[in-house]
C-alpha cells in the first residue's frame, strides 16, 4: 500500500512508532507522507477515545466490587522491616515497622501547603540502633511555589517528624521535586 | 503510632498520577485505591471490548489491580501508570480467554456490541468515532485485536504476538494491514 509519493504506509507507520525520529526530512517535508502520519496518529488517538466513550457508557461497578480489591490489596500490604525502640525495662521489645515510618514521612510532607509526597525510601540498617540512616523522599509541587523553598520545608517537617517519633539516627533526608501539579484551594479547613 | 490520626487528611484525589502510583509503589493503599477509582472506568471498558461481558468483565479487572498492586515496584516510569494498567489488563484478559472453553469463539468485540450496552456503529454520535468504529468493524478479527492491543493496550509488537500466540512477523503485517485500511478510511476527514 503506497502513498503517492511512493513511501508506503509501512513506512510511515514505522517512523511514527519510532516517535519521529531520527528526524527524516524526506517524510516531514511531503505533503503526503504528512498527511498519512496525520491520519495515523489520529487514528491511534481515537481509539483512546472510542474506548473512553465506552467507559461512560458502561454501568459502574458496586461499592463491593472496590471493596474487594481494597480488602485484597491491604491483605498483601507488607510491613516492611521492624525498626527498634528502646525501653528502660530491657524486658520488654517495642518496635515500629517501616510501613508506619513510611506513612509518618508522608503524612509530614503532604502537610505542607501545594506539596504532595510521592516515593518514600528509607536507606540504610534499620534494625541496627544508631546504624546511619538516610531518607530519599520524591514530590510534587504547586505550581506558583518556590521549588527550593518546598524541598527545604518538607526536608525539615519530615526530619522533625522522624526525630520526634523514631530513634533513627538519620543522617540525610533528600528531597526530589519530579513533579508540578495544578494548585487547588489550600487543604487548610476551618 | 498512627499518623493519621491528627491534621487534616490529604486529598489524594487531586494528585497527579505519578505521585499516586510513587506512593502506592511506597506501601500507601489509599493511594493505590485512589488510582483504583480513577482508571477502573478506562480499563473496565476496554476489557469488556476484550472478553464480551459484564460479569468476565468484573472479574477480570478486579484480577488486573490486584496484580498491578503485586507488581507496582517494576514500574520504571510512575507517570506512566495509566498505560501500565492497561497493558496488565490485556495480559489479564487474554490469559481469560485462554481459559475459556474452545467453543465459545464469538468475538470479544462483537460480543460487547450485541449484548446492547455499547451503542452499534451507526449510532455514534461522534462522527470521527463513527469512523472509526465503522473502520474497525470492517477489519478481521486478528487486525482489529492487534490494533487494539497495541493503539489502546500499549501492548509492543513482541507483547503483542505472545498474548495471541502469533508470530512477531505476522503480528507486523495484520497492524500493517490494518492501519492502511483505517488510514483509507479515515482519509475523509481533516
Amino acid at each position: 500500500m503506497a502513498l503517492d509519493c511512493g513511501k508506503t504506509i509501512d513506512e510511515i507507520s514505522e517512523y511514527l512508532d519510532s516517535g519521529r525520529s531520527p528526524y527524516d526530512p524526506e517524510i516531514e517535508t511531503c505533503p503526503d507522507c504528512l498527511n498519512a502520519l496525520d491520519a495515523l496518529e489520529r487514528a491511534g488517538r481515537l481509539s483512546r477515545d472510542l474506548i473512553a466513550a465506552d467507559a461512560a457508557q458502561l454501568p459502574e461497578p458496586s461499592e463491593s466490587w472496590f471493596d474487594g480489591v481494597m480488602t485484597a490489596v491491604r491483605a498483601e500490604l507488607r510491613a516492611g522491616r521492624s525498626i527498634p525502640l528502646s525501653h528502660p525495662d530491657p524486658r520488654v521489645s517495642m518496635s515500629v515497622t517501616e510501613g508506619a515510618v513510611q506513612a509518618l514521612i508522608r503524612a509530614s510532607g503532604d502537610a505542607i501547603d501545594g506539596v504532595f509526597i510521592g516515593h518514600s525510601r528509607i536507606v540504610g540498617d534499620v534494625e541496627v540502633p544508631e546504624a546511619p540512616i538516610a531518607v530519599d523522599i520524591t514530590a510534587s509541587v504547586a505550581w506558583g511555589e518556590s521549588l527550593p523553598a518546598a524541598a527545604g520545608a518538607v526536608r525539615q517537617a519530615v526530619s522533625e517528624a522522624l526525630a520526634q517519633h523514631t530513634e533513627l539516627n538519620i543522617t540525610a533526608v533528600d528531597v526530589t521535586v519530579e513533579d508540578l501539579h495544578r494548585p487547588f484551594p489550600s487543604k487548610d479547613t476551618a | 503510632m498512627r499518623a493519621d490520626e491528627s491534621g487534616p487528611v490529604t486529598d489524594l484525589q487531586a494528585a497527579p498520577d505519578g505521585i499516586l502510583a510513587a506512593r502506592a509503589a511506597s506501601g500507601d493503599a489509599e493511594a493505590f485505591d485512589a488510582l483504583l477509582r480513577r482508571h477502573t472506568r478506562i480499563v473496565r471498558a476496554y476489557v469488556y471490548r476484550i472478553v464480551g461481558t459484564l460479569s468476565e468483565t468484573d472479574d477480570v479487572v478486579q484480577d488486573a489491580f490486584l496484580t498491578a498492586w503485586r507488581q507496582l515496584s517494576t514500574l520504571r516510569d510512575p507517570g506512566a501508570v495509566k498505560a501500565w494498567l492497561m497493558k496488565i489488563a490485556s495480559r489479564e484478559a487474554y490469559a481469560h480467554l485462554r481459559r475459556r472453553p474452545a467453543h465459545d469463539t464469538l468475538d470479544g468485540f462483537d460480543r460487547a456490541a450485541e449484548a446492547g450496552l455499547l451503542p452499534e456503529a451507526a449510532a455514534i454520535r461522534n462522527a470521527q468515532l463513527q469512523a472509526l468504529s465503522l473502520a474497525l468493524d470492517a477489519l478481521p478479527e486478528a487486525q482489529r485485536r492487534c490494533w487494539l492491543l497495541r493503539e489502546v493496550g500499549s501492548l509492543s509488537y513482541t507483547e503483542i504476538a505472545e498474548e495471541m500466540n502469533l508470530p512477531l512477523s505476522t503480528v507486523r503485517g495484520n497492524l500493517s494491514r490494518a492501519r492502511a485500511s483505517i488510514t483509507i478510511q479515515m482519509a475523509g476527514w481533516r
